[in-house]
């Protein structure tokens, strides 16, 4: 018996389990919409994507609660691995500030960096392997393997992108609406596979496969 | 003689087992509870694909055996029922663990 039991194993399914409702792709797959249509419409104000990050961190956290909890329940997850997400948002946002503090530093001195200037004439290579490095660190962060396939799509896409010479936000809107597209599909299979439970609790009889 | 004296040396010990946790049922409940910190009766119902009633009569039966915590409360006017493991059940669990890894290091080949 003990050899069936992998903890590993149920952990991570519990993960996949928690996420399977397609909301993180929704999120993401908008997140990175927004960013491509702002680039479009108004591209010296590209930065205002950022803002439906802030937006929709709260727009998640409430979708979660409508969509998923009513449906699969709640977990609250082990404190251990609450704090390895923290320590690695901070290690991502550590060395996002360092590669910024380190390319201020050496344009100080009057010229630009060999990797500074490879970044600048090679937007669409940086923009796909930093895009596809994020999808990385969520699909690790949350235990879903569909965001390795993201990642692998981004790269192929601005890879391609690289060299077909067309803008950079047909790109940025194509990959966006791919994964908001999936996001949704998920959750529309997600809702049909696990209708609304009258009942969550003991003592309590409930419509609940029985 | 009893099951749980035929540890004589060469036999494996079998008294060491937790037959509270044991029970595959049980089992499954702990091992997805050890896992998190907390989890709503829903949830470990999809989890373990065990139906209300098993769920529940194995859930009573860790809880009597102080294994789990049960906290049962009211959210937006329905009932929520939250398990968690206690301390005990948490230790007994991993017991449970190392006993079974001893059993089959000894079982004769």
């Amino acid at each position: 018996m003990v050899e069936k039991i992998d903890l590993k194993k149920i952990e991570r399914k519990i993960y996949t389990s928690y996420h399977q409702d397609g909301l993180i792709d929704i999120f993401a797959g908008f997140f990175i919409l927004s960013f491509g249509i702002t680039m479009w419409v108004i591209p010296d104000m590209a930065w205002m994507g950022w803002m439906f990050f802030i937006v929709g961190t709260s727009l998640y956290a409430a979708a979660k609660r409508v969509f998923t909890i009513p449906r699969i329940g709640f977990v609250k997850f082990a404190p251990h691995r609450v704090k390895a997400l923290v320590t690695m948002a901070l290690v991502v946002f550590s060395l996002s500030a360092l590669l910024g503090v380190v390319a201020l530093m050496q344009t100080e001195g009057g010229g630009t960096p060999i990797w500074l200037l490879f970044a600048i004439e090679n937007p669409m290579l940086v923009i796909g392997v930093s895009v596809a490095a994020s999808f990385c660190v969520v699909g690790y962060t949350f235990r879903t393997k569909r965001m390795y396939a993201y990642a692998l799509l981004t790269l192929i896409m601005f890879v391609t992108g690289h060299f077909l010479y067309f803008p950079l936000h047909y790109y940025v809107i194509l990959l966006g609406s791919l994964i908001l597209v999936f996001g949704l599909t998920m959750l529309i299979r997600f809702v049909r596979r696990y209708p609304l439970s009258a009942t969550d609790t003991m003592g309590e009889s409930g419509n609940e496969e029985q | 003689m009893k099951n749980n004296e035929v540890n004589d040396g060469e036999t494996p010990s079998i008294s060491r087992i937790d037959k509270t946790i044991h029970e595959p049922a049980r089992l499954v409940i702990m091992a997805h509870l050890f896992v998190v910190e907390s989890a709503d009766f829903l949830f470990l119902q999809r989890q373990t694909r065990l139906t209300w009633g098993n769920l529940s009569s194995h859930v009573s039966k860790l809880e009597d055996a102080g294994y789990v915590d049960v906290k049962k409360e009211f959210v937006d006017r329905k009932p929520h029922t939250v398990l968690q493991l206690t301390n005990k059940g948490r230790t007994a669990f991993q017991e449970y663990r190392q006993s079974m890894k001893q059993l089959f290091k000894e079982l004769p080949e």
